[in-house]
């Protein structure tokens, strides 16, 4: 299968009291045709800001500083905004960080689906009904709900219907910021399974934005870590997470506990994400890094291929076997 | 060795919103968030309460601390019945029980300094201004933050999220209580800051010897902090033992539920279907016999009809379900 998305060099700038913070910086990501690619790191990576630049839905203190955003080869940063909109639903779709904010809280779910099906996709109202009541089925979520307002549903039923309305008019891909984070372990688990089966049954595609590991190794193929605006590893999930290879996603690994291993106490990564406004020169993980060289201070690490489809941007990327058994131990990350 | 905190037949109804229906016939619907729970907290005792959102947990919380009143039932603290407690006694209280919120982002005033955030409670206990100082400044070595003078005149929001956790941490503990509920504290973190806050809870459970109640949706973080677990659903413990044998040998088809569910960083881990289906519902409808019985896989006719007690399962675990009955 092609490739569907193809992200190359994109960056991102906001403008925050006269200082520019780039956000997303120099960014390379592919999504082939069929596939859910996890996007994972800490909060403030700039993940959100990576999405909503991929949607062409910035806030307006945000700016394109260059690169490119192909959607099946078509180049979407090229386009003018209002034929960008367009594109909105009907190619690519979105399901934003707080579902509340996907839904308005004074209209029907019927309404809102309404909305999406008639005015974006050319529906005549009978025929959006009837596809709002398989979207809704499709999602595990009662059709008689269509009349209810947003409020009257629980966290994860709105998480649903946000997923139904990003499905309606069939797009290539979805991207969904956070689809899980709020909700307990147990409704958290039924909306994963219910993007794991539109993954198998409709072939969807879809970028899933998470700072937690266990939510793609239990969704998506393909993981991107970012850090402080970079993607910093790549990889299919299986690759990454048997043999981390960038510090960063050893560190994640470690601190991810499991329920069905022994408890043992968990290694924190120390230190917190650099301030994107003053980012540090070098390897901006580098100042947390345990495994830093005086080489990671001075200049910036290229991506290096560690294997077929698998990449890291880590000078000691080479190594990674050795630095994986140190990373294990605690006392390599206690300062 | 003596309970700290006991509780028989603990129970919290709230008022629901009548329908017209309910009005004509002077009905007064009552949701009942906590539905007649005992529960025997020791000194020194580490207690997670695990449930779905909605199951009532941080009613109980709030219970145990008495920031909210008793519908029925017997709540005492070192033998004294909360709801009667007044005058020096529940200032006492007040100082020896203290609450971790669940959002640092919430939980603290924006406008105050970390000084004044953290110094708050000795200020309402009426502790001399002199001793201000140094006892905020220990709170805050004591959390992990070694050197308080860089973070005392800052802002919240100049904070990172686990040095805020850490703050509120620091705020709960600087009036030296015996006893803390700590409802979602890591909920909000990135993992990676997680990890640093779960550890530190543990540390600081053996270095205060204090006895603590941790309250979560997610097992895996009660894990690290609770020897001892309750599973809670619809207002009712369901089970209730030692939490690595409620991992390890979970007796109830809801405990079963929420260890399938939880997310695993492994990418080929074997994957439990989840056992229970459907939604947690309103407490103020619960269903007739077992509470779960809707969602359960197992469910037969008597799980209708007869409500399950809770009885032991193993020594120090009991499990209220039908299944163990027969
Ligand atoms: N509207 C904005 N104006 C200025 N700066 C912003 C804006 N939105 C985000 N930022 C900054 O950009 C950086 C990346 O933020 P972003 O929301 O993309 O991170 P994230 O990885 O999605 O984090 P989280 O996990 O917390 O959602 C942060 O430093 C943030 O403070
Ligand atoms: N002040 C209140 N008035 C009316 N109903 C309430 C009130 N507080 C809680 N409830 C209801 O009591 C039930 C239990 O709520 P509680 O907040 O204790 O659950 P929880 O287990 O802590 O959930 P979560 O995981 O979402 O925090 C819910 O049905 C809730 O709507
Ligand atoms: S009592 Fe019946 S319905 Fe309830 S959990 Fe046990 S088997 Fe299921
Ligand atoms: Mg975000
Ligand atoms: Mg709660």
């Amino acid at each position: 299968m092609g490739t569907l998305l193809e992200v190359k060099g994109l960056s991102v700038s906001y403008r925050r009291g006269g200082v520019a913070v780039r956000a997303v910086d120099a960014v390379d990501l592919d999504v082939p045709a069929g596939a859910m690619l996890g996007l994972v790191g800490e909060s403030g990576c700039g993940k959100s800001t990576l999405a909503r630049a991929l949607m062409g839905v910035l806030p307006g203190n945000a700016s394109i500083d260059g690169g490119r955003v192909a959607l099946d080869g078509e180049d979407l940063t090229e386009l003018t905004p209002a034929k960008r909109r367009q594109r909105l639903w009907r190619e690519l779709s979105f399901v934003p960080q707080t579902s509340m904010n996907a839904l308005d809280p004074v209209y029907r779910l019927r309404d809102q689906m309404r909305e999406v099906l008639c005015e974006r996709g050319g529906l005549p109202t009978k025929a959006a009904d009837e596809r709002a009541v398989a979207l809704f089925r499709s999602v595990g979520l009662d059709p008689v709900r269509l009349t209810d307002f947003p409020h009257q549903f629980s966290g994860g039923m709105r998480q649903r219907a946000a997923i139904a309305m990003a499905l309606a008019l069939n797009p290539k891909l979805v991207i969904a910021d956070e689809p899980v984070t709020a909700l307990d372990v147990i409704v958290q688990r039924q909306v994963l399974d219910t993007i794991r089966r539109l993954g198998r049954d409709l072939g969807l595609s879809a970028i899933i934005v998470t700072h937690d590991i266990s939510v793609v190794t239990y969704l998506c193929g393909l993981t991107a870590v970012m850090y402080a605006g970079r993607i910093v590893e790549q990889g299919t999930t299986e690759a990454l997470t048997r043999r981390p290879t960038h510090p960063y996603t050893m560190g994640l690994m470690n601190a991810s506990p499991d329920l069905h291993e022994p408890v043992e106490t968990l290694v924190p990564i120390e230190g917190a994400p650099p301030d994107l406004a003053d980012p540090p020169k070098g390897c901006r993980f580098a100042p947390r890094c345990p495994l830093a060289l005086a080489a990671c201070r001075e200049s910036d690490p290229p991506p290096v291929v560690v294997e077929p489809g698998h990449s890291a941007a880590c000078f000691r990327a080479a190594e990674a076997g050795a630095l994986r058994e140190a990373a294990r131990k605690a006392s390599t990350w206690t300062r | 060795m003596d309970p700290l905190i006991e509780a028989f037949g603990l129970t919290k109804a709230f008022p629901v919103s009548r329908t017209w229906r309910q009005m004509l016939r002077a009905e007064r619907p009552r949701l009942k968030a906590v539905d007649g729970i005992d529960l025997t907290i020791r000194r020194g005792d580490s207690i997670g309460l695990v449930g779905e959102s909605g199951s009532g947990k941080t009613t109980v919380g709030r219970l145990l601390l008495k920031l909210t009143s008793i519908t029925s039932g017997q709540l005492t603290y070192r033998g004294d019945h909360l709801d009667r407690m007044k005058g020096a006694r529940l200032r006492g209280f007040r100082q020896q029980a203290q609450l971790v919120f669940q959002n640092p982002f919430d939980a603290l005033n924006p406008r105050f300094n970390i000084r004044r955030i953290v110094a708050e409670p000795l200020v309402n206990l009426g502790v001399p201004r002199a001793e201000h100082e140094t006892r905020t400044a220990d709170s805050l070595r004591l959390v992990g933050l070694a050197e308080p003078q860089r973070y005392l005149d800052r802002l919240p929001h100049q904070l990172s999220g686990g040095q805020l956790q850490r703050i509120v941490l620091a705020r709960a503990l600087v009036v030296g209580p015996e006893f803390l509920v700590a409802d979602e504290p890591v909920s909000m973190l990135d993992v990676s800051v997680r990890a640093g806050i779960l550890n530190l809870m543990r540390d600081l459970k053996e270095r205060l010897s204090l006895t603590s109640f941790t309250i979560s949706h997610d097992l895996t973080l009660v894990r690290y902090i609770c020897s001892r677990t309750l599973v809670m659903y619809l207002g009712r413990i369901i089970e209730q033992g030692p939490t690595e044998e409620i991992i390890a040998r979970p007796a109830h088809p809801y405990t079963k539920a929420l260890i399938a569910a939880v997310p695993r960083p492994d990418v080929d881990q074997p994957r439990d279907a989840l056992p229970i289906s459907g939604a947690i519902g309103s407490a103020a409808t619960p269903p007739s016999g077992c509470r779960l019985r809707h969602r359960c896989p197992y469910a037969f006719a008597r799980c209708a009809s007869e409500e399950p007690p809770l009885i032991e399962v193993a020594p120090g675990h009991t499990a209220a379900c039908h299944l163990h009955i027969a």
